[in-house]
């Protein structure tokens, strides 16, 4: 016989389809192969698939949820100065004159756009910030009745 | 050191009222234009928007085949995309964000970011590229996202009719498919209000 003793086969390496919850748990499978790499058994840290962006400390999610890029930021006055990174700041300085939306800080401070969501979500801990997002997750009538107003005046 | 508190106070006490900030934001309200690459979606946005459009990059994470697999680990591949937008302030409590978005990407993890809560979509259609924006229409059908077809045409000319459109691309009866100009101001305005349309007729239905 040619064919190689069936015992002394390896434990085949990438073969996900068969029950792989087994594999992931912290008694890792046999022969010593772990299929989901170095990744760690908490489902937190996807670190090892994404750069860490520095700006974030390292964050790549767990950002606000209610921070869309559309939603609208505007520094709270009075809020009491604090101690934060210059590209923090440089938001800040951005909605001086008026409020604006996160996709607007993302492209004047050339800040990719999540980051600026985790930024801004920073801010906000901090009160430094209010955001204004969208009324509902589903429109409401009334406003795209506004909408269509608006867009009928211009010409 | 001379510190001089009083010249401080003159400078902190006029800018507050002088900046608009303690002003509420208005409400933000978004319309998605979506579509292959090069069919005017950044032209349509700039027509429209009353800032030229900006542009914000966004990374973006598609899962390859194995979606279906939620054992198998795998393959997630990071992107980052471009995406142009472009603002029209409606009144002073209301403002309108256009996003151009690529839409030749499947699983875009980012678009259910983006269409979450938006009113309607409009997708942009070359006719020489009429496959190009298959995965935008197949997104916003299965999203149920109310959205337009509409028709770049670039030159004044379509290659194709709007029932040959409608026909190559399979979408649904209450689909409006129209044509018009990117280039054009009051086209694109016209274009929009056909998502509008659309939109009002489902957050009516949705309401009652």
């Amino acid at each position: 016989m040619t064919y190689p003793d069936p015992a002394a086969e390896p434990v085949p390496p990438a073969r996900p389809g068969v029950r792989p919850f087994l594999q992931s748990g912290p008694k890792h499978a046999t022969g010593g192969y772990t299929p989901t790499g170095e990744q760690p058994p908490v489902e937190q840290g996807q670190s090892n698939t994404l750069r860490p962006f520095v700006i974030t400390a390292g964050r790549t999610d767990g950002g606000d949820p209610d921070i869309g890029m559309e939603t609208q930021v505007s520094v709270v006055p009075g809020a009491p100065p604090s101690r934060f990174s210059p590209e923090t700041r440089a938001i800040v300085a951005l909605l001086e004159e008026h409020p604006i939306s996160v996709a607007e800080i993302s492209a004047r401070l050339r800040l990719h756009l999540g980051v600026c969501q985790i930024l801004v979500g920073d801010l906000r801990a901090a009160g430094q910030v209010d955001i204004q997002g969208l009324e509902n997750d589903t429109p409401d009538p009334d406003t795209i009745m506004r909408v269509i107003r608006g867009l009928r005046s211009i010409s | 050191m001379d510190f001089d508190p009083s010249a401080n106070r003159v400078v902190a006490t006029a800018r507050i009222p002088g900046g608009a900030a303690p002003k509420k934001a208005p409400v933000p309200v978004k319309i998605i234009v979506a579509g292959g690459f090069g069919v005017g979606k950044t032209t349509t946005v700039g027509a429209i928007s009353e800032i030229s459009p900006l542009t914000t990059e966004a990374e973006m994470t598609s899962e390859s085949v194995g979606i279906d697999n939620p054992g198998q680990a795998t393959m997630k591949t990071t992107t980052t995309i471009a995406m142009d937008f472009g603002v029209l302030t409606i009144d002073q409590t209301l403002k309108l964000y256009i996003f151009g978005t690529p839409g030749q990407t499947r699983f875009a993890f980012m678009w259910d970011d983006l269409v979450k809560g938006a009113l309607g979509a409009l997708v942009v259609v070359d006719t020489n590229r009429i496959d190009d924006c298959y995965p935008a229409v197949d997104y916003f059908e299965r999203a149920g996202l109310p959205f337009v077809v509409g028709v770049n045409t670039f030159n004044g000319q379509m290659g194709y009719s709007l029932d040959e459109v409608r026909w190559a691309l399979a979408v649904r009866d209450d689909v409006p498919v129209i044509s018009y100009d990117a280039r054009f101001r009051a086209s694109v305005r016209d274009a929009l209000l056909v998502v509008l349309d659309q939109a009002l007729d489902k957050a009516i239905k949705m309401k009652s």
